[in-house]
């Protein structure tokens, strides 16, 4: 008998949607539905975590839109899902879906601000062209976003088209196969009771569902789009900091469980929760971002005309390591060659995009190529003195200006004989504007040092 | 060199203080490894864990070869979860960690488990702050605690986050007057770096002389691995760089 034996690997059977956290066997992580947002997080939320966004813009959902992206992804990827909130059939009848599926009406599609998309994609095609130094040749481009490649199409990270909608009827099919599950916040006396009636109520749906499960337990997401809105009551920074606390140590005990928390806008700012109240909410959750929008601040977006707000990091999930995994693996974070880079988003017609902060082209200035300037006045052959004007200003401009010989060019054009048109020859000419070759220098009123 | 096996000595409280972009896991993982395995054959160490999970723990002391359960069913560990015992002490109409002390010295005072030295480490005292327990109610734990620690010969390591940095609250000027040392971690001023993870700083408490301190203007920068910590001076790679 042959001492021979193929050599077979042993599949491991992942759950749906998952992957294995990098760096960490015993660690999975799932997608946010946002593969830049995965690449910050160190490849995607680890089970048995929560992360924690938090938009202190009161003009825009930014939130919110995390929050669209991490349940469709679930219910894209055959996950279970969870809402949690007064309202949501109209959170999910608002949240995007996958391109094609039921797209919006062809005018609102066609409408002026989206061709971002188009422009970013020949920008890089573009970008892609350009011939550099052969001595920098070899070296690895630098990168500023994750590019679109990385999206593949298993179902770990679907791609997402925010100007399709989620079909009613998958909704509705979902609801029925208990693939979604919604509940609305309860009604107590105190916010303290909604919260502890609320956990409560979570834990319970927790052991059921754990109870359910088969031998390779579908994973469970659980999003909170509006954590202390109205409907939990008169809401006091303790309960939420206590809710937090709870419900992650309730996660714990779950492995298969992981989760994804909004707050309205104006209680993740410090002036409503009290001095370090972004750090407290940091520490209380194991994965913590805001995503500062811009639109509150005229400057930052004449500054930044791409982007549309900062992403400021305050906690990342380190489940089983003393260094986050995103502190090795991340791209964007660009930890590994020297400091944190600078981290905004911008929200294109069709996605969400969390990107390297960095200048356009020509530092800033949103146009490739300064237009000629209109003020600019030249008088042909004349030294223009602003001084002879009287002006009482301490220093001056010349502008003196040198003809060029303007050129006379003829220009022939044969049409073709065969045709049996006419030969002509026709001479055209024109004269081309008088190019002006502008001299510009300071002269000051007052003689110089030393100008004796 | 900067070494963390120097602190606490025995009945001393070792104040630790970080800060959220340089959490002090590390100098807790390292201090409870060290107590385990360099002390006699004795040495107990008790986990009062209010953020950190018994899995996190195990996995990061699996990794300096240590056997949790194993030195759970020896005794030679308590690890005690206040998540788990969180709704039964917050159903009272008003908070109590009076529970929770009783439990702890009742540990301590154990004399089936007698031990040559105990290490003692609270893991996050902040939280209870936040959550439900009064400012008040934390700071009588605390004194509660030091207290007892003295009495049994005890080492207590407790860790405190800051979240005002430069204007320390009430618990923290608290913890300053009665603790021996201080290990103060922070980022580094300039941002997240990726080949320095932070700073550190030992501060001396009333009255103590013993160890050199190291001040915050002079901190020796550490870098932490997966599961361990480098520490060397500033302006020097130190073979880390």
């Amino acid at each position: 008998m042959s001492s021979f034996k193929r050599r077979s690997t042993k599949q491991t059977l992942t759950p749906p949607g998952t992957r294995i956290l990098l760096g960490s066997t015993s660690n999975l992580i799932t997608s946010t539905g946002i593969p830049s947002l995965d690449d910050i997080l160190g490849g995607g939320l680890p089970l048995s975590c929560s992360q924690l966004i938090l938009a202190p813009d009161v003009h825009s959902a930014y939130g919110e839109l995390v929050q669209k992206y991490f349940v469709v992804q679930g219910l894209a990827a055959g996950q279970a899902v969870c809402v949690i909130n007064e309202g949501a059939r109209s959170f999910l009848e608002g949240c995007m879906w996958l391109p094609g599926a039921n797209s919006l009406p062809a005018s609102i599609n066609s409408a002026g601000p989206g061709r971002e998309d188009e422009e970013d994609e020949s920008s890089q095609k573009h970008d892609a062209k350009i011939k550099i130094a052969w001595r920098y040749e070899q070296m690895k481009q630098f990168q500023t976003s994750v590019s679109s490649s990385t999206q593949s199409a298993d179902d770990f990270c679907r791609v997402f088209d925010l100007t399709s909608r989620l079909p009613v009827s998958t909704i509705d099919a979902a609801l029925s196969a208990k693939q979604l599950v919604i509940f609305d916040v309860p009604i107590s006396d105190s916010a303290m009771a909604t919260t502890r009636s609320m956990l409560k109520h979570i834990s319970d749906f927790l052991v059921t569902y754990e109870e359910e499960q088969k031998e390779v337990a579908t994973p469970l997401r659980i999003c909170i789009p509006g954590l202390g809105s109205p409907a939990w009551g008169d809401i006091e920074p303790q309960v939420i900091c206590y809710f937090l606390y709870a419900f992650r140590s309730l996660l714990r005990t779950h492995p298969h469980v992981c989760a994804s928390i909004s707050l309205p806008p104006h209680l993740c700012i410090e002036k409503w929760g009290g001095p370090g109240w972004v750090q407290k909410l940091g520490w209380l959750s194991d994965a913590s971002l805001s995503l500062t929008a811009f639109s509150a601040n005229p400057s930052l977006t004449a500054l930044f005309p791409t982007y549309h707000g900062f992403v400021h990091i305050h906690s990342l999930p380190a489940p089983s390591t003393l260094v986050s995994p995103s502190d090795k693996y991340s791209m964007l974070r660009g930890l590994t060659s020297s400091g944190e880079n600078n981290l905004a988003f911008k929200c294109m017609r069709k996605r969400l995009i969390f990107e390297t902060l960095h200048l356009d082209v020509e530092g800033g200035i949103g146009e490739r190529r300064m237009p000629p300037a209109a003020a600019t006045v030249t008088v042909g052959g004349l030294a223009h003195d602003h001084s002879s004007h009287g002006h009482g200003g301490a220093a001056s401009i010349q502008v003196q200006v040198e003809e060029v010989q303007n050129k006379v060019e003829l220009v022939s054009v044969a049409e073709d004989a065969a045709q049996g048109k006419t030969e002509a020859v026709t001479t055209s000419s024109f004269v081309k504007k008088p190019k002006h070759r502008k001299k510009v220098a300071f002269t000051s009123d007052r003689p110089d040092l030393y100008d004796f | 060199m900067f070494s963390l096996s120097q602190i606490p000595e025995r009945g001393d409280l070792l104040l630790v203080t970080d800060e959220l972009a340089s959490p002090a896991d590390f100098v807790l993982h390292a201090n409870l490894a060290t107590h385990l395995k360099d002390s006699s054959k004795d040495a107990r160490c008790i986990v009062l864990s209010v953020s950190g999970s018994l899995s996190r723990w195990k996995t990061l002391a699996t990794k300096s070869n240590l056997n949790v359960p194993n030195l759970i069913a020896k005794g030679s560990l308590v690890f005690i979860d206040i998540e788990a015992d969180l709704e039964e002490l917050h159903s009272a109409s008003r908070p109590s960690l009076r529970h929770i002390f009783d439990r702890l010295v009742s540990i301590l005072q154990d004399e089936d488990h007698t031990s040559d030295h105990t290490l003692l480490i609270v893991d996050d005292i902040s939280t209870l702050e936040w959550i439900c327990f009064s400012t008040q109610e934390v700071s009588r734990f605390v004194r509660a605690l030091s207290a007892a620690c003295d009495k049994t010969n005890t080492s207590l390591i407790i860790r405190h986050h800051v979240i005002t940095p430069g204007n320390p609250d009430e618990l923290l000027r608290l913890l300053l007057q009665i603790s021996a040392y201080r290990i103060d971690v922070f980022p580094l001023s300039t941002g997240r770096s990726g080949s320095v993870s932070g700073q550190i700083a030992l501060h001396p408490g009333p009255g103590r002389t013993g160890l050199k301190t190291i001040p915050r203007s002079k901190a020796v920068l550490y870098r932490l691995t997966d599961t361990s910590s480098t520490f060397f001076d500033r302006g020097t790679g130190a073979a880390v760089l």
